[in-house]
């Protein structure tokens, strides 16, 4: 069964019918939203049973569309959180990506800025280093993000996508070793981005993280995850009851390789690990549960096939 | 920015300066100053790095005193002062405590001020200096441009007074020769510092 990623919009009369449709159908629901009378459900979706659920929204105004971010977790990095640089480009961008189904979260470094002065440190690489990707918004001169570019690369393993003012061939050219997407034209700006062109350039930035992760999923198919990580959300969010009192929008939260989950990593994360998946066997035969540094959150890394020998 | 007449942004890098041009025109459009600046000339160089603007602003409106926005009847020593723009009201009252004290001075209404003060005190009351504009537009011109400037360089160097002003701004030390280039843009303006 091929799950793909879809976006439900619909009313919120009679939406219970369709979480259930999608839950029965061996579906999983990422994240739900209730916006006044709307409801947004994001989620994970037999590929074959698409067109019964759009079948059984229509009569409820709802609306299914493909989201290709589905299930990611993606760090908008930011030279810094001032008025340089919010709330355009940067909160721009995060929303747009968001729009597709991604879960972002806006990385302010704290000394980002600047061209000989730009700085990384641990916590922030580290931060960025439990997503799924970073987009890196750098700014208009290519001197500068030529300088202080390898700065603010240093001990990043996720994929990158890197946007700057000048073209995507200058950023090609002037960036070395290669990182994983570029796009150009997407450099420091002051307004809100609404005329059609600056809306295509945001289409190219999404267009990008959707290529670098499809790519990434082709390589993890060679090599498939023990569980599936929407999978072990649900088992977890049945299991954990604790995890239902988290006020935080995405208590858990999906990625590609493993969940962040927002429970305090000390008087849980050995819970996590002992919290049994199917007869005899535990998440932490599966997974390596880490704390995350992310305030005081648990990192769910699961681990390949290869190195379990076991898929549930 | 077709109010301003002379508007220029200088970069080596053509793609970067055109950014900027666009930056420069959003911040002061969005900061109401595009018509106070009459002439503007930006300089950026990413390479060593180093930010200079410089710019003329058109004739400021001139200070305000209490005859501008409000009436004034003397009765004996009652002086009664009817606002007529509400504006001004928060330095009136600061200026008025300073010189008369708190316990001269009542505000039965938020339109009216009365004073019991001999009338040797309320004789030039009229001409009483409230508001200087310059002051505050200068003020939010040195914020823009910082806005505006690139982010990081943290040296900065400015100067507002007799209509013209400049911002230099790098994030190494600033150049010894900085206002000998800062004459140079004026130059191209066709003024002078």
């Amino acid at each position: 069964m091929i799950l793909v990623p879809v976006t439900y919009k619909g009313g919120i009369y009679r939406h219970d019918e369709i979480i259930d449709l999608i839950e029965d159908l061996g579906g999983y629901i990422i994240q739900k939203h209730m916006i006044a009378q709307e409801v947004v459900l994001q989620a994970l979706v037999p590929r074959d049973d698409i067109d019964l659920i759009r079948r059984v929204g229509k009569p409820l105004t709802g609306e299914l569309t493909s989201s290709p971010l589905v299930g990611t977790e993606i760090a908008v990095v930011t030279p810094s959180l001032e008025i340089h640089h919010l709330p355009h480009s940067s909160c721009d961008v995060a929303e747009y990506i968001r729009r597709f189904g991604a879960k972002t979260n806006m990385v302010g470094l704290a000394r980002g800025f600047g061209k000989r002065i730009a700085q990384l440190n641990d916590e922030e690489r580290d931060v960025i280093n439990e997503h799924d990707l970073a987009v890196y918004l750098l700014g208009d001169f290519e001197t500068c993000i030529e300088h202080k570019f390898p700065v603010l690369r240093r001990g990043i393993e996720v994929p990158i996508v890197l946007c700057g003012g000048p073209s995507t061939e200058v950023l090609k050219s002037i960036i070395d070793p290669p990182v994983d997407g570029y796009v150009g034209g997407v450099g420091r700006f002051m307004h809100r981005t609404k005329e059609s062109e600056e809306l295509s350039r945001m289409d190219d930035v999404v267009d990008e993280v959707t290529r670098v992760l499809d790519r990434r999923r082709e390589e993890m198919a060679k090599d498939p995850l023990s569980i599936s990580p929407a999978r072990l959300m649900d088992i977890l969010s049945e299991k954990v009851d604790e995890i239902h009192e988290v006020l935080s929008p995405t208590p858990i939260t999906v990625q590609m390789e493993g969940l962040r989950v927002k429970l305090p990593y000390d008087s849980f994360a050995n819970r996590i690990r002992k919290t049994e998946i199917d007869e005899g066997v535990t998440i932490g035969d599966l997974a390596d549960v880490l704390p995350s540094r992310m305030r005081d959150y648990i990192l769910v890394r699961i681990k390949p096939f290869s190195e379990t020998n076991l898929m549930v | 920015m077709e109010a301003v007449e002379y508007f220029e942004v200088e970069c080596p890098e053509k793609a970067g300066g055109d950014y900027y041009r666009r930056i420069a025109d959003v911040v002061l459009l969005d900061h109401n100053l595009i018509r106070v600046i009459w002439k503007l000339h930006i300089f950026i160089d990413p390479r060593i790095p180093l930010f200079i603007a410089t710019g003329v602003t058109r004739k400021l409106p001139g200070i305000v005193t209490l005859r501008d926005f409000s009436d004034v009847n003397r009765k004996e020593r009652k002086v009664t002062i009817s606002i007529g723009d509400e504006a001004y009201l928060a330095p009136l009252l600061q200026i008025l405590w300073e010189r008369f004290g708190k316990e001269r001075v009542e505000q039965p209404d938020r339109f009216t001020i009365m004073l019991n003060i001999d009338e040797g005190e309320s004789k030039d009351l009229e001409d009483l200096p409230v508001y200087d504009p310059s002051f505050s537009i200068y003020k939010d011109l040195i914020y823009a441009l910082q806005v505006i400037q690139p982010e990081g360089f943290k040296v900065r160097r400015q100067y507002y007074g007799d209509g013209r002003f400049y911002l230099v701004a790098s994030e190494d030390t600033l150049p010894e020769n900085i206002e000998e280039l800062v004459r140079e843009k004026f130059l191209l303006m066709g003024e002078s510092l």
